[in-house]
């Protein structure tokens, strides 16, 4: 029936063996300090520590601690939490693999849509994107014709040299009595060559033609280019933050957060000490450039369609200068009246 | 003299399920004992009176103490719940309130395994509660309430 703490570095698991095996599992990288899982422990066993000291200094503890002689591994905090930085599992499977509440909260990108362009992968503040993408040879989007004179050649290798994507291969050789030349082949490979005409311009001796077919016959000879990519959000990283539905030149990025609400800043409060910008995991604020020398339009910058409310910005601001709103929280439906009380109770 | 106490308790056990109507053999599966042991109490034989009178004094005592001293007796939760469950003339009703978060502390303490989690709420079942509050006091929540029944 005892709880048993293990710490494993920064990372905490709470075990208790019974009727039902719970265990609670704690992931310190994943944690972004919000204080949610303080806020609706029943039994106040959960301290999240200093913020500005956990994001701005090395530290040796865990951005949380758990109280192990109070957590009675009741769940609430590993279904609220936003980043999946808790975990609660009954008997070795998650809860959020059984009948408890829920945040309701999603991401994909339809691949039909996607056009592998990567804004996406370079905008997820927490790496949570992963676009592949094939693309074809450059030699498939050109069309021409490129022929070496052997005759003519002297072999100076400027054509290799200078050759952009190194289609021309010369099979040099020091001179020998009874082979007395600088080298012995010289080829082009058509699958690589972009018909630049570099070559053609370089080659002292005019030993090389090339034509490039588009401009005296179009590009109907050219088939469309076929780029085929995969598009993959790794659930356990991705914070539902929506950069990537916002970033998306095709809208092809569905997102829909577990949170809504409103993020207020006091410009005139701030002490533009950058806390929050660090703290915050969804890239909402930013400090902007100035305009003009000793001149900002505002301290801080922020941009609410990246904001999912979950206040680790606020709780780290040390002259409370942010105000952090939660006016809906999505979750999935359940008759207990104490969990539906503790999620609602995270509602201003 | 441990062990007295164990066969006193089982004499009135077995003396109660014979009330109910249940047979030598189903008593014996029930206590954990040969027929012919079953057959020899129910027959008040190869018993000491005195085993008796303790076993009853101990059935006597409040809910608490009874069922943990039975269960340090056996040593075994299902025989520990049937003696109990015989051997006490108490009911008690089981209410859960809406604050039970559904820990699933209570259900781990009971001995007499009468709480099952349900949608995140624990249920207690009267038939099986013995009154002994201990899921009252180990709930974090203060959720529990046990009345006593009386007819």
């Amino acid at each position: 029936m005892e709880t048993t703490e293990i710490m494993d570095g920064k990372n905490i698991t709470l075990e208790r063996a019974g009727e039902e095996d719970r265990t609670l599992i704690f992931k310190n990288d994943m944690c972004a300090v919000c204080g949610l899982c303080e806020t609706i422990c029943p039994v106040s066993a959960i301290e999240a520590n200093p913020t500005g000291a956990m994001i701005r200094t090395e530290q040796d503890m865990s951005k949380i601690d758990i109280d192990v002689n109070k957590c009675v591994l009741c769940g609430m905090c590993s279904s609220i939490c936003p980043f999946q930085a808790l975990d609660l599992q009954i008997n070795g499977d998650s809860i959020r693999e059984l009948q408890y509440p829920q945040l309701i909260k999603s991401a994909e990108i339809d691949n039909e849509e996607c056009i592998h362009c990567k804004a996406c992968e370079t905008a997820c503040p927490q790496d949570a994107i992963i676009i592949t993408r094939e693309l074809p040879s450059r030699a498939e989007l050109i069309t021409g014709e490129i022929d070496i004179d052997k005759e003519t050649c002297i072999y100076c290798g400027m054509c290799e040299e200078m050759c952009p994507v190194d289609a021309i291969d010369i099979e040099h050789q020091t001179p020998t009595s009874d082979n007395p030349v600088v080298a012995t082949d010289i080829n082009v490979s058509e699958d690589i060559c972009v018909h630049c005409g570099i070559c053609k311009r370089i080659c002292p001796v005019d030993a090389i033609k090339q034509v490039c077919r588009i401009c005296p016959y179009g590009e109907y000879e050219i088939s469309e280019p076929e780029i085929n990519g995969n598009s993959y959000i790794d659930p356990e990283l991705c914070i539902n933050c929506t950069w990537c539905q916002e970033i998306c030149p095709v809208d092809a990025a569905k997102v829909t957060k577990p949170f809504e609400g409103e993020l207020t800043i006091e410009q005139d409060t701030c002490q533009g000490c950058e806390t929050c910008v660090m703290v915050c995991p969804c890239n909402v604020l930013s400090f902007p450039k100035s305009t003009k020398s000793g001149l900002n339009a505002e301290k801080l910058h922020k941009d609410e369609r990246f904001c999912i409310y979950c206040g680790a910005c606020q709780k780290s601001c040390p002259v409370d200068a942010i105000n952090v709103k939660r006016t809906q929280i999505n979750y999935t439906p359940t008759k207990s009246k104490a969990w539906k009380k503790a999620f609602e109770s995270l509602k201003q | 003299m441990p062990k007295h106490i164990v066969s006193g308790l089982k004499y009135i056990a077995a003396v109660n399920l014979r009330k109910q109507g249940q047979t030598q053999r189903e008593i014996a599966e029930a206590l954990d004992m040969d027929r012919s042991t079953v057959s020899h109490y129910l027959n008040g034989r190869n018993l000491s009176w005195n085993s008796i009178e303790v076993a009853e004094m101990v059935t006597n005592f409040c809910p608490k103490d009874f069922l943990i001293l039975t269960h340090a007796l056996l040593k075994d939760t299902e025989r520990t719940r049937t003696i109990i469950q015989t051997c006490s003339n108490l009911k008690f009703e089981g209410i859960i309130r809406n604050s039970c978060i559904g820990c699933g502390i209570c259900v781990d303490t009971c001995l007499m395994k009468a709480i099952v989690l349900n949608d995140l709420k624990a249920h207690i079942n009267d038939e099986w509660c013995c009154g002994c509050l201990i899921c009252m006091e180990m709930c974090q929540t203060n959720s529990i309430e046990i009345k006593e029944v009386v007819d």
